[in-house]
């Protein structure tokens, strides 16, 4: 007997088919993965489910019984919660307040029950063997990852019978990521349903039992995990056959040093960092999160106060801010971690935001040329591929993998040739994916230096031609050719070294 | 076309509502519409119009300027001490005078910009250490008149046309540059809606935001000049209403308190829109007290909804990719 089922679900927006025809199926004690490019429509399935939006069309039966929920509240007092990517949680809280926000254990005099909150948030903590998380914690002390570990405990607080995960492994480094997988075998077994969506396949493998996939706004086909291959699936989610995902790695790096860095430091979380990045050369930081790769970024970038050295093509500079970074031929430029906080001006045009650092380069006499903005916009959108409707359109409503290609054309208009990646593949489609990782090889050949972070290991393994693994703010080993692999960078993230 | 309106829908909507309370204006009171009527009008507006020119700089880059009423009296003040009813000193005085408010408001641009002193704060301080300056200045004195130049700018006519009306246009054509056609203004407009963002994309904030405070702090101190060419004299407490007024004026414009929008051509309307209404209200036949009342509720009004306008904005975002 299924616990969901849904048939011909659809959901329009004004002209724009969100959702069409959907079809679903599902059992309690399964975990089952819903697999499509960005704007294919999980998001807006989920939602649904979630009851964020209510659906114009079709019908949902959950054990049996007609379900439309009105918002998230009667979704969640019929067992369904979600634990969403953007996350909804509030920086002045603490942990646990955050977790039980709007839930909180009462007293007799309906005051908060401060006592039962914390015996209940540690049995939680416990229960599911989450990760160090203190439950007085400030929320704006976590990094991003800790967040998302939080909004999981808060989905999970809800004691729901089905979870809706979104992404949840897309903020979490591999340690972190290993457990959220045991998590969901785990909730499985309680008897639980896990719907799931990522977009590596390697994770979808390792958990679930069942997936659907989605293309165009409906589902396209449902599968047994066990009864279908990779090649398949990704055949079924694009509709065509996909190349390889990583571009063929053709060395280009040069002898010239593009950014040499010597003795950096940044209060504790840097410490006396050296590397060398070459003229054509993608060089990988690994490791596990928070040993520094974000201080690195951000101290290199500017963002971030920082001591040592930097010598950029052979001349030494100071960089105590984003504008000198990015100012003057050869600069250095940033994609930053952040891609709604840090990168984009959301209520803003693609426009705007692809010419906001080179403004200055279409004035005349001071006034600005809307005609030789539009015209390098063009190019930039054509040479990106970013689709949107017309340059006008806000940035906020473009889906995650044109989001990022904005960012990288806001880079590209800039004359850095030093360009520092940060996980630049977080929440980003498959199609997309591939195309940055081109991108990246092609920038390369043309004599730009990049530096790359991702927290998919397997990114860093087949696209970076040497990659740099930090270890408590410092660089524990330098990898390169056949040394590059998942083990050889988990080995030198976690264990000690004896000449370190 | 369609897309301007739906860019610019604020603005135009601030102008419709300043057509419309122009027209129930002049059914309560049939002369509201005559020529002179409407030269007054427009002048009134003027003032509020110039001193909310540099609030809308302020608030569109995420800021506020509470200083604006006592640079204001300060610049008056002084300059009717300084010329003594003589108009050869404002040759200096009033360079003095515009360098004195953009002092100010590079004070208060440094402290927001440099020491991470919030807004509010800022420039409250200065404003009260400003107010207090000026009483130990003139022990509470009166001032000499104003000179007679100063009064031809405010209350004088060029074929027909107050010379203060066509300042306010050419203030609005500067203002318009600045924000539609200079590097000046998307830097500004990028400030105003992230701070983060704009840092991140090289964008000078500091620069950006000092230069916000200095354009309202020689505006408020232009406009304290010529208020007192309109009063014939300087007097303690003349700028005390433009704070509330330069404010209110932004936000009916159709600009975000919180930053990131707005333009000045909407501040125009907004100044309009409150200066039609204080025609508009003693023609209701309502005690002084119940005027303020009625004053401050319409003000609240119009402006919420143009924050309705933005709140289902931004459910729009949110719901985003599907």
């Amino acid at each position: 007997m299924d616990l969901v089922t849904v048939k011909g679900l659809s959901k329009r927006y004004g002209g724009i088919v969100a959702l069409s025809e959907a079809t679903f199926s599902a059992r309690a004690g399964e975990v089952h993965a819903l697999l499509g490019e960005n704007g294919a429509g999980k998001s807006t399935f989920i939602q649904i489910l979630s009851g964020a939006v209510q659906h114009d069309g079709g019908s949902i039966m959950v054990d049996g019984q007609e379900y439309r929920p009105a918002n998230p509240d009667a979704a969640q007092a019929r067992g369904i919660a979600a634990v969403f990517q953007e996350l909804s949680l509030i920086p002045d809280l603490s942990v646990e307040q955050n977790i039980w926000f709007r839930h909180e254990p009462r007293t007799l005099l309906r005051t908060v029950n401060r006592g039962e909150m914390r015996r209940k948030t540690l049995a939680l903590l416990e229960k599911y063997n989450f990760p160090a998380l203190r439950p007085d914690q400030e929320l704006r002390r976590l990094t991003l990852a800790e967040r998302q570990i939080v909004e999981i405990a808060k989905g999970l607080a809800k004691d729901p019978r089905i979870l809706i995960l979104d992404e949840a492994t897309s903020a979490l480094p591999a340690r972190e990521a290993e457990w959220l997988l045991k998590l969901t075998r785990q909730l499985a077994a309680e008897g639980r349903l896990v719907i799931f969506i990522s977009h590596r396949m390697a994770e979808v493998r390792a958990i679930a039992d069942r997936l659907t996939i989605f293309r165009n706004g409906s589902t396209v086909a449902a599968h047994e995990a066990d009864a279908v291959s990779d090649n398949e699936i990704v055949t079924q989610m694009i509709g065509r056959r996909l190349d390889r995902l990583y571009p063929e790695r053709v060395p280009t790096a040069t002898d010239r040093i593009a950014l040499g860095v010597k003795g950096f430091s940044s209060g504790s979380r840097l410490s006396g960092v050296d590397f060398a990045l070459r003229e054509g050369e993608v060089l990988g930081v690994g490791g596990l999160q928070g040993h520094g790769q974000r201080e690195l970024f951000q101290s290199l970038f500017g963002a971030t106060r920082a001591s040592g050295t930097i010598e950029l093509w052979g001349n030494q500079v100071s960089i105590s801010n984003p504008r000198q970074a990015l100012t003057g031929k050869d600069g250095i430029a940033l994609v930053p971690e952040d891609r709604r906080g840090q990168g984009l001006l959301l209520t803003k045009s693609v426009r705007e935001n692809l010419t906001l650092s080179v403004i200055k380069r279409f004035t005349e006499n001071g006034l600005l040329s809307r005609q030789k903005e539009a015209a390098l916009v063009k190019e930039m959108v054509d040479f990106l591929r970013i689709k949107a409707g017309t340059p006008e359109q806000l940035a906020g409503t473009l889906s995650g993998g044109n989001q990022q290609k904005v960012i990288f054309g806001k880079m590209l208009l800039t004359q850095a040739r030093v360009l520092l990646l940060y996980d630049p593949t977080r929440g980003v489609d498959v199609g997309t994916k591939r195309e940055i990782f081109q991108l990246m090889r092609d920038l390369a050949a043309k004599g730009y230096a990049i530096l790359f972070h991702s927290s998919d290991m397997p990114e860093l393994v087949h696209v970076a031609d040497r990659v740099l693994v930090m270890r408590n703010g410092r660089i524990a080993a330098t990898l390169e050719g056949d040394h590059i692999s998942e083990e050889e960078i988990l080995r030198a993230a976690m264990l000690e070294t004896k000449a370190a | 076309m369609s897309a301007f309106l739906a860019r610019n829908r604020l603005i135009v909507l601030a102008y419709a509502g300043m057509v419309v309370l122009l027209l129930v204006t002049a059914l309560f009171s049939p002369g509201f519409l005559s020529v002179s009527n409407m030269r007054s009008t427009v002048v009134l507006a003027a003032f509020v119009g110039i001193v909310a020119l540099g609030q809308t700089f302020v608030i569109i880059g995420g800021g506020i300027d509470l200083s604006v009423p006592w640079v204001l009296n300060s610049a008056a003040i002084i300059m009717a001490l300084l010329c003594g009813g003589q108009d050869l000193p404002l040759v200096w005085v009033m360079p003095l005078l515009l360098a004195g408010g953009a002092f100010i408001g590079l004070i208060n641009g440094v402290g927001v910009a440099q020491f991470g002193v919030p807004p509010i704060i800022m420039t409250l301080a200065t404003n009260v250490i400003l107010q207090g300056l000026i009483l130990v200045l003139t022990g509470g004195s009166p001032t000499p008149s104003a000179p007679a130049l100063i009064q031809f700018l405010s209350v004088g006519r060029i074929g027909g046309f107050p010379v203060i009306a066509l300042i306010w246009l050419a203030l609005t054509l500067v203002a318009t540059l600045l924000l539609s056609k200079a590097a000046f203004g998307r830097h500004l407009y990028a400030l105003g809606t992230s701070a983060t963002v704009a840092e991140f994309s090289g964008v000078p904030t500091a620069r950006t935001t000092i230069l916000t405070y200095v354009i309202s702090g020689l505006t408020a101190a232009f406009a304290g000049m010529l208020l007192t060419g309109y009063s014939g004299q300087a007097y303690l407490g003349m700028g005390d209403a433009y704070l509330f007024t330069s404010i209110a004026a932004v936000a009916i414009g159709g600009a975000s308190i919180l930053g990131g929008s707005g333009h000045y051509l909407g501040t125009v309307a907004g100044a309009m829109v409150l200066t039609i209404l204080t025609g508009l209200l003693p023609a209701l036949n309502l005690s002084s007290g119940a005027l303020l009342v009625v004053y401050g509720a319409v003000i609240l009004i119009t402006v919420s909804i143009g924050s309705e306008t933005f709140a289902s904005l931004g459910g729009r975002l949110r719901r985003k990719e599907s």
